[in-house]
């Protein structure tokens, strides 16, 4: 798994490659929250992103949680795959894929 | 001292000398004997005529008409003077004895003495004189003969000689004349006894002069022969066998032997053994270099021999992971390197391709050929997406192009889908390969062959297509099997071949080759190999691929347990998509046991995986807590962001993912089962 960040003023986009596990989902989850202060508007591009478990998701949501309703939380870029997880477990009411 | 014996036993120095000496010698000796007696004899008999005759004048001494009268005892005066007269003969002569006797002629048996006279001084005797009228028995059979010889066959004279006579007596020589009256009547003999010892005095000196001439005449030409025998012929024959020796010995030339000896045949041999020494040494030098040049000829041809090897797979298992088949093979060269090849390798997870092939000849130039054949077959099928067919036509263009020597190959390609065990192939000219169906026996799976690779260009073939089943077996091979020999010449032929399989068909592919090897080497006894012996079998095991492991109940263990159920899917050639929703699945299944199972404690888990080309089956086992995961209510979706709690996701993926999710509680084990579908 590669995580980058991108700030740009109150923004930032958090591009995830390779795969979310159980065994780094923690790391995104520091990567992700420990991020987030000042921020309004939060991204993450999932172009490679090929795999995700359910510690991902976790991690997703406590992202969505944590920019409330206020903030702007969107997912980019999701390839077919992952996406058929995210529809699976019924996110696609609760987030905006952009 | 035994050595000086032997070595003067094996001179021929010693040993010719020798001969000549002993011959010499023995030569001598005959001629001493036969020289003795012939000289011996005539003096004898020269003495007995001698004697002879004196007998014969002192028989003149005595009148024959005067013999009755003086047997009657009359005219004593006469008598008288006859006595005296022999008398004096007898001494004036030398001789021992005369006698003149009246022998009875009735039987010749006796005789009576008329008159004896005796001298004993001659011979140094002690005869005593016969009285007149003494009657005497004839002193033997000779005697009496010579009696009636003289008496009847009017013999002039009879002589006997007694060189050793039995009585004691000295040797002597008696001569007997006839004394005769008036009417030439023999009336009485007159005997004249001489001594012998002077003709054996005579003799001795005769043969020793003889016997010292003899001697002194052996040594010196023994000398001689031996000195001449020495410098012109042993010395050069020794010369010779020490240099053969020596040369022998140490394989270099020596100094040359040159002008040896006078005679022109022991030089032509000096200088044989000269030119010889010359061209033995050219010789064993170009040996030398040739034997040199033939190693290193043989190591370059064990280096082909090793990369030849090298091009073919050889490690058994070839592929340790793959369950779904065995598959075993072997070549056996006749010469160092051969022209058969066999080959096996996966062209993608679930296609492996199968190759036998035979190149025309035999040794380095079939070697060379079979690789490029190998390599070309290999890389065109490799790279994928061409059936067998296409790839001889492809490969046999290829070859022609560059086939200078004008050589050609057999070559059966198959292209195998493990997961369903389908086999495309085609068939370049090669023997049809057999099939074992399960609990069957061995068939040949007879086709139309294309033609031979190599030959010519544009040859389009066919592919032909059936299953191998779990539990059937193929077996490839090349004609050295069925054309192998014995001694009398019969061929091994098919049917010894299927019968020989058929014997092995119920054991693994190894055990089938090494048995069918072993019935080619039985029949074949000592009869040499003539042709390469290579052969394939495969058997299917089905597409049933069992898996397992326990590990720790760590998080830590997922990657380990993922590998482990992605490679089995791996080699099912399950699509990517659903691949994915199985790991996750596993991943999700995993995770709730590592984290909630054991609760702080530790404990293992253990996972199955039991795959087929229809679909997968994942079993979890542990020990923990008892719990089903499937109890749980699935997460409200429609419930907002804000209301969702965090987690509680893994199992309803888990659910809605697999096909089939079963829980159940087994000697103290929690077992989850996850099934998944699929065809490949």
């Amino acid at each position: 798994m590669k995580i980058t960040q991108t700030r740009e003023n109150d923004s930032l986009t958090i591009a995830v490659a390779g795969e979310i596990e159980a065994v780094n989902a923690d790391e995104l989850e520091q990567s992700v929250l420990g991020s987030l202060d000042g921020v309004n508007s939060l991204t993450l591009d999932l172009k490679d992103l090929e795999y995700i478990a359910s510690a991902g998701l976790r991690v997703i949501l406590q992202a969505k949680k944590a920019m409330g309703k206020d903030k702007s939380f969107k997912i980019i870029n999701v390839q077919d795959d992952v996406m058929e997880i995210f529809e699976m477990v019924g996110f696609l009411d609760i987030i905006n894929f952009g | 001292m035994k050595e000086k014996i032997s070595y003067l036993r094996s001179s021929l120095n010693v040993n010719v000398i020798g001969a000549i000496t002993v011959h010499m010698l023995i030569f001598g000796f005959v001629f001493l004997v036969i020289g003795n007696s012939i000289c011996y004899n005539g003096i004898k008999r020269e003495h007995g005529e001698s004697t002879y005759r004196m007998a014969n004048a002192a028989s003149a001494l005595v009148n024959g008409d005067y013999i009755e009268l003086f047997l009657e005892g009359n005219n004593q005066l006469e008598y008288s003077r006859m006595k005296l007269d022999l008398d004096r003969c007898c001494k004036k002569t030398n001789v021992t004895l005369i006698y003149v006797i009246a022998v009875d002629t009735s039987d010749y048996g006796s005789f009576v003495s008329i008159v004896n006279s005796v001298n004993n001084t001659v011979d140094d005797t002690d005869y005593v004189e016969w009285p007149f009228g003494y009657k005497r028995n004839t002193t033997n059979e000779e005697y009496r003969q010579k009696y009636i010889s003289i008496y009847e066959k009017g013999s002039a004279h009879e002589i006997i000689y007694r060189m050793n006579p039995e009585d004691g007596r000295k040797p002597h020589i008696t001569a007997m004349v006839p004394i005769k009256d008036s009417s030439d009547k023999v009336v009485a003999l007159l005997c004249m006894q001489r001594p012998a010892s002077e003709l054996v005095n005579m003799i001795m000196p005769y043969i020793f002069i003889i016997l010292g001439c003899t001697l002194v005449l052996v040594v010196m030409s023994t000398i001689f022969v031996s000195i001449f025998l020495k410098k012109s012929i042993i010395n050069p024959v020794n010369m010779v066998s020490r240099e053969a020796t020596r040369f022998a010995t140490q394989n270099t030339k020596g100094e040359p032997l040159g002008k040896i000896s006078r005679y022109k045949v022991f030089d032509d041999l000096s200088v044989s053994i000269d030119d010889m020494e010359t061209e033995l040494t050219e010789y064993i030098d170009n040996l030398t270099a040739v034997t040199a040049e033939k190693e290193r000829m043989g190591a370059e041809l064990d280096i082909a021999r090793r990369i030849q090897t090298g091009m073919i797979p050889s490690v058994f298992p070839p592929f340790p992971d793959r369950k779904e088949f065995e598959i075993y093979a072997s070549m056996t060269p006749a010469k160092v390197v051969g022209g058969d090849f066999y080959n096996f390798f996966f062209i993608d997870n679930n296609h492996l391709a199968l190759v036998i092939a035979d190149v025309s000849g035999k040794g380095v130039p079939a070697a060379l050929f079979m690789m490029v054949t190998s390599i070309l077959i290999s890389e065109k099928t490799s790279s994928g997406g061409y059936s067998p067919a296409e790839v001889l036509s492809e490969i046999n263009d290829s070859v022609c192009s560059r086939n200078k020597a004008g050589m050609f190959v057999t070559v059966w390609l198959g292209i195998l889908e493990v997961s369903t065990g389908r086999i495309i192939c085609a068939n370049a000219g090669h023997e049809d390969p057999a099939v074992c169906r399960k609990n069957g026996e061995f068939e040949l799976v007879r086709s139309k062959h294309g033609l031979v690779l190599g030959t010519i260009e544009n040859i389009e073939y066919k592919n032909i297509e059936f299953t191998l089943n779990s539990g059937d077996k193929l077996f490839l091979f090349t004609d050295g099997i069925p054309e192998a020999k014995n001694g009398e010449g019969r061929r091994f032929r098919i049917d010894g071949m299927l019968s020989a399989l058929n014997k092995y068909s119920d054991r693994t592919p190894q055990e089938i080759i090494e048995g069918v090897q072993s019935s080619v080497d039985e029949f074949a006894g000592d009869a040499p190999q003539f042709d390469d012996m290579t052969m394939l079998c495969f058997k299917m095991n089905g597409g049933v691929i069992a898996e397992s492991l326990t590990t720790e109940a760590s998080l830590n263990k997922l990657n380990e347990v993922k590998s482990l159920v992605n490679g089995v899917l791996d080699r099912l050639g399950c699509p990517k998509k659903t691949k994915k929703k199985i790991a996750l699945s596993v991943e999700e299944v995993f995770v709730n046991i590592a984290d909630y199972a054991y609760g702080d404690n530790s404990g293992t888990v253990g996972v199955d995986v039991e795959g087929s080309v229809k679909g997968i089956t994942v079993t979890f086992k542990d020990s923990g807590t008892r719990y089903d995961p499937l109890e749980k209510e699935d997460p409200d979706l429609s419930l907002s962001a804000e209301e969702r709690k965090i987690g509680g996701l893994g199992i309803y993926l888990v659910k809605r993912n697999m096909d089939d999710v079963a829980y159940s509680y087994i000697d103290g084990q929690n077992v989850l089962t996850l099934k998944m579908h699929f065809n490949t």
